[in-house]
C-alpha cells in the first residue's frame, strides 16, 4: 500500500492528523468567558475591600473566592474525566513559564498598583488595582491561551515538520 | 531521528483519526473519542477492538459512582507506530515535493 500511495494522498493523511490533534488541544484550552468571570469577581472583592465594612466583606469575599475557586475547579477536573493531554511533552518547560509568569505578572500588577495607590491616598485604590488586573487577565488570558495552543501543537507527536 | 515505517494498521482513515487523537493525549473518555470523530458506538468499538489486539491501545473500564466510563490510550508500541507512520507519510509527501502546511 505504502507504494501504492499518491504524495497527495499522504499529504491528506498527514492534514488530518494535524486536525485530529489540533481539536484534542483545542479542547482542554480554557473559554474566552472564564477570564471575564474571575476578573469579574476579582473587582468585587477589591469594591469589597475598598467599602470598609465588615457585613459586605464578610458577604462578598466567600461569595467570590467560592465562585473563582468552584469555577476553576470544575473546569480543571471536568476536563480531566474526559480527556488528559500529555502535558509535559506538549507544554513544555515554555508552557509552564508562559502560564506562571502570566499568573504572577497578574498578581503583581494588582496588588503593586493597590498599594501604590494607598500609599498615594487614592480614593478606591483596591477597586481601581482589580479592575485594571481585571482588564489584564480579560485581554491576556485569551493571548495565553494562544500562545499555549502554538506551543502545544509545536510539541505534538507527529506533526508535519 | 525517527524511521519511517508506513504502518498499515494505523493508515485507514478511521483508525488514523482514532491514533491521531489519542497521540495527543494521555487518554481519553470513549466519548470524547466518539465525539470528535462523529463515529457510532459500535463503530469506534471495534476499530478501539483491532487496535488494543495489536497492542497500540490500551482500554480502561472503570466506574464512576455507578457509571460505566471507558477510556483509551496509546501504548508506547502504538505511539512509535504512529511517529513512523507520520514519518513515511512525509517522507512520500517530500519526494514529491508537495508542501504540507504544519496542521
Amino acid at each position: 500500500m505504502n507504494n501504492q500511495l499518491r504524495p497527495d494522498e499522504a499529504a491528506a493523511a498527514l492534514a488530518e492528523i494535524g486536525q485530529q490533534q489540533e481539536k484534542a488541544i483545542e479542547a482542554v484550552l480554557v473559554p474566552v468567558w472564564y477570564w471575564w468571570v474571575v476578573a469579574a469577581g476579582m473587582v468585587a472583592i477589591g469594591a469589597a475591600v475598598d467599602t470598609h465594612s465588615a457585613a459586605v466583606l464578610a458577604v462578598v469575599i466567600p461569595i467570590a473566592v467560592l465562585v473563582i475557586a468552584g469555577l476553576t475547579a470544575a473546569m480543571i477536573f471536568g476536563t480531566y474525566r474526559r480527556v488528559r493531554v500529555r502535558d509535559r511533552e506538549l507544554l513544555g518547560d515554555r508552557g509552564a513559564l508562559a502560564i506562571v509568569g502570566f499568573t504572577w505578572l497578574i498578581v503583581g500588577l494588582t496588588l503593586g498598583l493597590a498599594f501604590g495607590l494607598r500609599a498615594a491616598g487614592a480614593a478606591w485604590p483596591a477597586t481601581i488595582a482589580t479592575v485594571a488586573g481585571g482588564a489584564a487577565l480579560v485581554a491576556g488570558g485569551p493571548l495565553l491561551m494562544r500562545a499555549l495552543r502554538r506551543i502545544m501543537l509545536g510539541n505534538r507527536a507527529g506533526r508535519a515538520r | 531521528m525517527t524511521a519511517a515505517r508506513f504502518d498499515e494498521l494505523i493508515h485507514p482513515p478511521t483508525r488514523l483519526a482514532i491514533v491521531s487523537l489519542l497521540a495527543a493525549v494521555e487518554w481519553a473518555d470513549f466519548k470524547v473519542i466518539r465525539d470528535q470523530l462523529g463515529l457510532s458506538d459500535s463503530a469506534l468499538s471495534k476499530q478501539l477492538s483491532t487496535l488494543e489486539q495489536a497492542e497500540y491501545v490500551q482500554i480502561r473500564k472503570a466506574f464512576v459512582g455507578k457509571r460505566p466510563r471507558t477510556s483509551a490510550r496509546l501504548t508506547g508500541t502504538g505511539l512509535a507506530a504512529f511517529q513512523q507512520h507520520v514519518a513515511a507519510l512525509q517522507q512520500i509527501v517530500g519526494r514529491s515535493g508537495v508542501t504540507v502546511l504544519p496542521g
